[in-house]
């Protein structure tokens, strides 16, 4: 029987196949503004349509400064004459509050902007999940002191329906637990500044970078 | 005898000199004939609206009225009328007969409450539904005519979703609302469409239809008077004086000779309809199932009116506590049932009912026009064949309606120095204005977190503490303003780092001592 010769291209694109060393047809990512990061995540950017997940001790060590450029860049994209077009921006249980004029001096269409403080763990991971798989938000971002592999498996899939880019903030414990992340980094900040750690890159390697932030 | 007979044939003459009939017209009417908007009035008589309002069809029933202290029935059903129950018959007479029948007394408010609601129904087909009495319905449809595709169309709609709702009507059509009314009465499915018709059409109608008193009919019929086209033949003014010139009026009414305006009956702006239960329940599926069918008669309430609303509420009435109420908010005017369905499902997974429930009440918001939006192509990239589930504003929705008002919000930024002031939370569900302001402060950078209230740094030795020594990396930058309200500030904000490598926003007041303050976080 004679095979389609396109069909092991086409299997190749797959970014779940991992081929040793680095991909030549990886999605194009979403330019995350750090060269120095875009050179080393697989698409030449944030993973889109699927989840990223930020390892942090403790907050202001740079963690939202990583995602500003590539939100300010999805919040005014696809602009349209009503506020109904997809662009928005979730975020789902942050810890304190997002300071609107920072926001705006990084770019940010505040106009687009969505709060939401869910009472608990499962109303925070259901209202995730409703973001994501609206269509609507461009990006999620989750604070989860506790999501489990299947917990982040539905975020994925919910990313995946919707277009959407899940980020989720967890705590550093989180690192030996199993997910189904696209995209796992964390961030290990000194007094010298903070490093970025790779830990999973589908489709592509571990690495950790000194110069990013 | 002779001379009797002379008489007779003089009166006779008299008739047919002056009598009432178009065609043989000898007086003047006292206005020109007025149709020239042609109209076209489509009239319901509900003859057996007492037994349909009381109920469902479940055996054998009567309604009965009282009488001068009997009750006598009034209407009985086909199954009774077959056991040889007539209208008329005491109830004590129809027990003989049949046992097991079901005596209702009639109910004015149940048959007055169907009426409007049939009312209601019909404002889809015309913008002018009157009432014509307490079992008549009379609506304008030429102007709904080449909506529905001609005039047979438009009748068939008509009768047979009356014929659905359980209603046995006899309609008739003409270009006068009493024709219409006198025909429907008359059980003539008549259906008139030429000015020029009506009097042939009503030639033969037996004046009991006609809704005259009982004593009017009674002497018109001893003078051998008994259908309209009897009347007509007599002199119009020896008729007004005997029988009051109201009846020729309504003659010349029903003939198009003299106008008869209508006014045109409006149902309530606001939705309020009740299902009551003939038991508790606290099945939670059928409640749900009851809540459905009561958006489905909100949302067809709407749509006859062109409206939408942004809220509704449902009461849930227990017999000895009372009423759990759940509201329900939609971020944009909404009325399709299945929207508000949804929203419903989310709320009522959570709701606490402290008993079972006897009757459940939807009412509707304040309504406010729908605001039609033409569809757009999308040819950009990203957006083709992107799936949107749903809206911002339905998402706002969902989300409000499980996490709880409060909890789900935009933001906006004030034109103002103050950094806690400097930016407010917009409601998602009310309004769109994106009156989003540049934020003043300028060049200076902002943290991205901020603090709901400054926190106080521990101090040592000089030095403030967060997780460790902090070191001043930039500042001080001075806020020295709000003396106009009660909340003025002076503070030096300085960003420093911790040992940790965090990045803070810390600030000492001027005035007040040298403590030092957390503000926020460069995130």
């Amino acid at each position: 029987m004679q095979r389609d010769p396109s069909s092991l291209d086409k299997l190749l694109e797959n970014p779940r196949v991992w081929r040793g060393h680095r991909q030549v047809h990886a999605a194009a990512g979403l330019a995350s503004g750090y060269e120095a990061l875009d050179r080393h995540l697989p698409g030449g950017g944030w993973p889109r349509n699927s989840l990223t997940e930020i390892l942090v001790e403790h907050y202001g060590i740079g963690e939202l400064r990583l995602l500003m450029p590539a939100l300010a860049a999805l919040s005014n994209e696809d602009k349209g004459a009503d506020c109904n077009e997809p662009g928005w921006i979730a975020w789902v249980s942050p810890p304190f509050q997002p300071y609107p004029p920072a926001l705006q001096q990084w770019g940010i269409d505040l106009s687009r902007m969505l709060i939401v403080r869910p009472k608990d763990s499962s109303e925070m991971l259901w209202s995730a999940e409703q973001a994501l798989s609206s269509g609507t938000c461009a990006a999620v971002l989750l604070w989860a002191d506790k999501l489990d592999d299947q917990a982040s498996r539905r975020l994925q899939l919910a990313a995946e329906k919707g277009n959407s880019w899940a980020i989720a903030f967890r705590p550093p414990a989180a690192r030996s637990q199993p997910s189904a992340a696209a995209l796992r980094i964390e961030l290990l900040a000194s007094s010298e500044g903070t490093r970025v750690s790779i830990l999973k890159s589908r489709g592509g390697r571990p690495a950790v970078l000194h110069d990013v932030l | 005898m002779a001379a009797a007979k002379r008489h007779h044939r003089s009166t006779r003459e008299l008739i047919d000199q002056r009598s009432l009939a178009l065609e043989e017209v000898k007086l003047e009417p006292r206005t020109p004939a007025v149709p020239a908007l042609k109209r076209l009035w489509f009239c319901i008589h509900l003859p057996q609206l007492p037994l349909e309002a009381s109920g469902p069809d479940e055996g054998a029933r009567v309604v009965v009225e009282d009488r001068q202290g009997i009750h006598r029935v009034l209407l009985a059903c086909p199954k009774a009328e077959a056991a040889g129950i007539m209208p008329g018959q005491s109830a004590n007479a129809a027990l003989a007969l049949l046992p097991s029948l079901s005596v209702e007394p009639r109910n004015e408010i149940a048959e007055q409450q169907a009426l409007e609601n049939l009312a209601c129904w019909l404002e889809q087909f015309t913008s002018v539904v009157t009432f014509a009495g307490p079992d008549v319905l009379l609506v304008e449809i030429a102007g709904s005519l080449r909506l529905y595709g001609g005039l047979l169309n438009l009748r068939q709609a008509i009768t047979s979703g009356l014929r659905q709702q359980g209603f046995t009507a006899s309609p008739a059509i003409a270009p006068t609302p009493l024709a219409a009314t006198w025909l429907a009465k008359g059980g003539h499915r008549a259906c008139i469409r030429e000015p020029a018709n009506i009097t042939a059409a009503l030639r033969n109608l037996s004046l009991s239809c006609l809704d005259w008193p009982a004593t009017i009919g009674e002497s018109l019929a001893g003078m051998g008077i008994r259908t309209v086209g009897d009347c007509l033949r007599l002199p119009r003014e020896g008729f007004a004086r005997r029988f009051g010139p109201q009846r020729l009026i309504e003659l010349d009414r029903a003939l198009g000779r003299l106008p008869d305006p209508r006014t045109s009956w409006r149902s309530p702006e606001r939705f309020c309809a009740d299902y009551e239960m003939t038991e508790e329940q606290s099945d939670r599926e059928l409640l749900l199932a009851i809540c459905h069918e009561l958006l489905q008669s909100h949302e067809r309430f709407l749509l006859a009116r062109q409206l939408g609303t942004q809220a509704i509420r449902f009461s849930f009435f227990h017999l000895r506590s009372s009423a759990t109420l759940l509201n329900l908010g939609c971020a944009e005017a909404e009325r399709q049932s299945g929207r508000w369905f949804d929203l419903l499902r989310l709320q009522f997974e959570k709701l606490l009912l402290p008993e079972p429930v006897i009757a459940v009440r939807l009412e509707g918001g304040r309504t406010q026009a729908l605001r039609a939006e033409s569809g757009r192509l999308r040819f950009r990239g990203r957006t083709v064949g992107r799936g949107i589930r749903f809206s911002i504003a339905q998402l706002a929705e969902r989300l409000v309606a499980r996490v709880g008002r409060q909890s789900v919000a935009g933001v906006t930024t004030v034109a103002e120095y103050r950094p806690q002031l400097a930016w407010r939370p917009r409601s998602l569900l009310e309004g769109w204005s994106a009156d989003i302001v540049s934020a003043a402060g300028g060049k200076l950078q902002r943290p991205l977190w901020m603090l709901p209230e400054p926190a106080r740094l521990p101090v040592d030795d000089g030095y403030p503490l967060h997780q460790g020594r902090l070191r001043i990396l930039e500042g001080p930058e001075r806020l020295e303003t709000g003396w106009w309200d009660d909340d003025s500030i002076a503070r030096d904000y300085y960003t420093a780092i911790n040992p940790r490598g965090a990045r803070l926003w810390v600030f000492r007041n001027r005035n007040r001592g040298a403590d030092w303050y957390l503000h926020g976080f460069f995130g």
